[in-house]
């Protein structure tokens, strides 16, 4: 059990893989978005992969422990303090009863997860703990953490002192560039030869107007094959319309002419056009970029793209795990 | 058209889109949920879960348990094991929905879009008046209102239905705002291309706004026994008529619904037969309009 003293930036209870099963009601999965860092997290602590544990975002909060346990922060480096003492991220630590977690704004990185040994203990909606906060499912009451709720966690077996290689870690990179891994499709055939290669050669501006439903990118304008001028109406009369359909996970949208990455919280169908899709594998960039930053984009197969959530699949193991 | 064979399409690691076709109508939506339905008996390992629209089907699967190439081959040998829809005949229960078009609060989201975004956006309306040919949005609203829908699939946000207009004589289209909107109100009725949508709460949102329904089709606090323990009102394959309303009226069900009183208008006798419809479909001058 905790209290939270400060909430931070929208923070939210999430589980992994989330909410899933309900895409065909228009549910999304919601869930940690980097959840290379919070399976890593839950590992340090001795809990399964999946169990429930806070999401920060940008702004971190400040909590005070009702009882000893251990926690584990990765992710984003949000300078986070236990009672003055500055704690080390990648590093399972032990807190004691009347202890104070405080953390400030992310340093590096953008999204920070905090995993408390035995997991949070929030009721499950749909099979899920995380939160969808626009909806107001999941999480405790729907939303995001609010100043003066007492969260439970239940009883864990996790002990302090454990940490992450650093070979294990996803590198969060300073240089606000970030090399993201895109596959052609499902609506590739709608943009032309000259849009495509534009698609791979910009440098794509993370917009402030993006959060965990979906990334804004600001760039040049899309040109189009005749399959975007030539079709019925029912399509919708812009050429980035097309009659509405399932949106994968991590769809690159063309809303209009402006492209945005659908995330966790994203929606599940819609008339807009999808001419690439971010692979699993690189959510953890996106959720740890910052406005401003720029993405390009690397064509990648369906076949390598399946490689890449396999490899940090992998390196979520107890082996990547010292001391 | 209604493709000879299914388009096939990766979506990432982990997604697969199947198009049938290229066009709104109940044959397509029925291969859609089709197949849909055909994958929820488990019959194919490794797929999670499927999102069917009008004319589509996205399957959510495991590469881990399947591989995209293993998966279409076993999903065309589905498919081809799918009878057609023409004996389909199914109870669908119909909705009544007192709706109040040309409201004061989609004006107010469309009045909002033009002072931050883009202020040479026609009202919507009046928009989709003009590029539909018809005479003033009075018409529009005859015609908007005047034909049962159809339920085709629920997505984008809980619990919101894409809804395709039943009477061909009432079919309008629309562009999706480009950029869309960050914020839609709540029960806002609203259409892109030619399906019809209700926002179940305040969200983001594309289609073209012109009317309100007071009548929740989201129930977060499981307040109306009509949601039978669900979330979301609606199932594919419902029908909803919507009943133009004053204010003074709409009022009265805003108010009836805060307290938890209204009572929902379902009709549950009728069944749905696609060879009825379609017979029915034949027989109507399509250039006629209300």
């Amino acid at each position: 059990m905790f209290e939270v003293i400060k909430a931070g930036l929208e923070t939210s209870i999430q589980d992994w893989p989330g909410r899933i099963g309900y895409w065909n009601k228009g549910f999304p999965p919601s869930g940690p978005m980097d959840s290379w860092s919070f399976r890593l997290a839950n590992l340090l602590v001795g809990n399964q992969l999946g169990d429930a544990g806070l999401e920060c975002q940008f702004m971190g909060p400040t909590l005070r422990f009702a009882r000893d346990g251990v926690i584990a922060l990765t992710g984003a480096d949000m300078q986070a303090r236990l009672d003055d003492v500055v704690v080390p991220q990648w590093e399972s630590i032990a807190v004691r009863a009347g202890q104070t977690l405080a953390m400030s704004f992310a340093k590096i990185g953008a999204r920070a997860y905090i995993a408390f040994g035995g997991g949070i203990d929030a009721p499950f909606v749909l099979g899920a703990r995380s939160t969808f906060h626009k909806a107001g499912v999941g999480g405790i009451d729907g939303y995001a953490l609010k100043a003066g709720q007492h969260i439970p966690v239940l009883v864990g077996q996790g002990r302090a002192g454990r940490r992450v290689k650093a070979s294990a870690r996803p590198l969060i990179r300073s240089d606000k560039r970030w090399d993201v891994e895109a596959v052609a499709g499902p609506n590739d055939d709608w943009i032309d030869a000259e849009g495509h290669a534009r698609f791979l050669a910009t440098d794509w501006k993370v917009s402030s107007k993006s959060d965990r439903t979906g990334f804004r990118l600001e760039g040049p304008q899309w040109t189009f094959t005749s399959k975007a001028y030539n079709k019925l109406p029912e399509h919708g009369s812009e050429p980035a319309n097309i009659l509405d359909q399932g949106y994968p996970l991590g769809a690159i949208n063309l809303a209009g002419q402006t492209p945005i990455i659908l995330v966790s919280d994203g929606p599940s169908m819609g008339g807009f056009i999808n001419p690439y899709t971010v692979p699993s594998c690189a959510f953890w960039k996106l959720a740890q970029a910052r406005p401003g930053d720029a993405f390009k984009f690397k064509a990648v197969s369906v076949q390598q793209a399946q490689a890449g959530a396999q490899a940090i699949k992998a390196l979520c193991v107890e082996d990547s795990i010292e001391g | 058209m209604i493709y000879e064979q299914p388009k096939f399409s990766p979506g990432g690691d982990r997604y697969m889109l199947i198009e049938f076709g290229d066009e709104m109508n109940l044959d397509l939506n029925f291969m859609g949920q089709g197949l849909a339905t055909a994958l929820a008996g488990g019959t194919i390992a490794g797929v999670v879960e499927t999102a069917p629209c009008f004319a589509t089907t996205l399957i959510h699967y495991e590469p881990e348990i399947i591989g995209y190439d293993d998966l279409k081959r076993e999903v065309e040998a589905l498919i081809g094991s799918l009878g057609g829809s023409d004996d389909i005949e199914m109870d669908s229960r119909l909705f009544y929905f007192p709706t109040l078009y040309l409201d004061p609060w989609s004006r107010e989201c469309i009045d909002d879009y033009r002072a931050k975004i883009n202020p040479s956006k026609e009202y919507d309306p009046e928009f989709v008046a003009r590029i539909n040919g018809l005479t003033d949005v009075q018409q529009f609203v005859r015609v908007h209102s005047g034909t049962e829908y159809w339920a085709a699939s629920l997505g984008f946000w809980p619990g919101l239905a894409f809804l395709m207009p039943l009477d061909p004589r009432c079919r309008l289209t629309a562009p999706k705002y480009n950029p869309p909107r960050t914020w839609t109100p709540q029960g806002t009725l609203s259409m892109g291309g030619m399906s019809t949508a209700i926002y179940p709460v305040a969200s983001p949102g594309g289609y073209q706004l012109f009317g309100r329904t007071p009548v929740p089709i989201w129930d977060r606090e499981r307040r109306f026994a009509e949601f039978e323990g669900d979330l979301c009102i609606f199932k594919p394959g419902d029908r909803l008529k919507f009943v133009p309303c004053s204010m003074e009226e709409y009022l009265e069900v805003e108010r009836k619904v805060t307290e938890g009183s209204y009572k929902y208008n379902i009709v549950e006798y009728q069944r749905f037969s696609v060879r009825n419809y379609k017979n029915w479909v034949q027989r109507l001058d399509l250039n006629a309009r209300f």
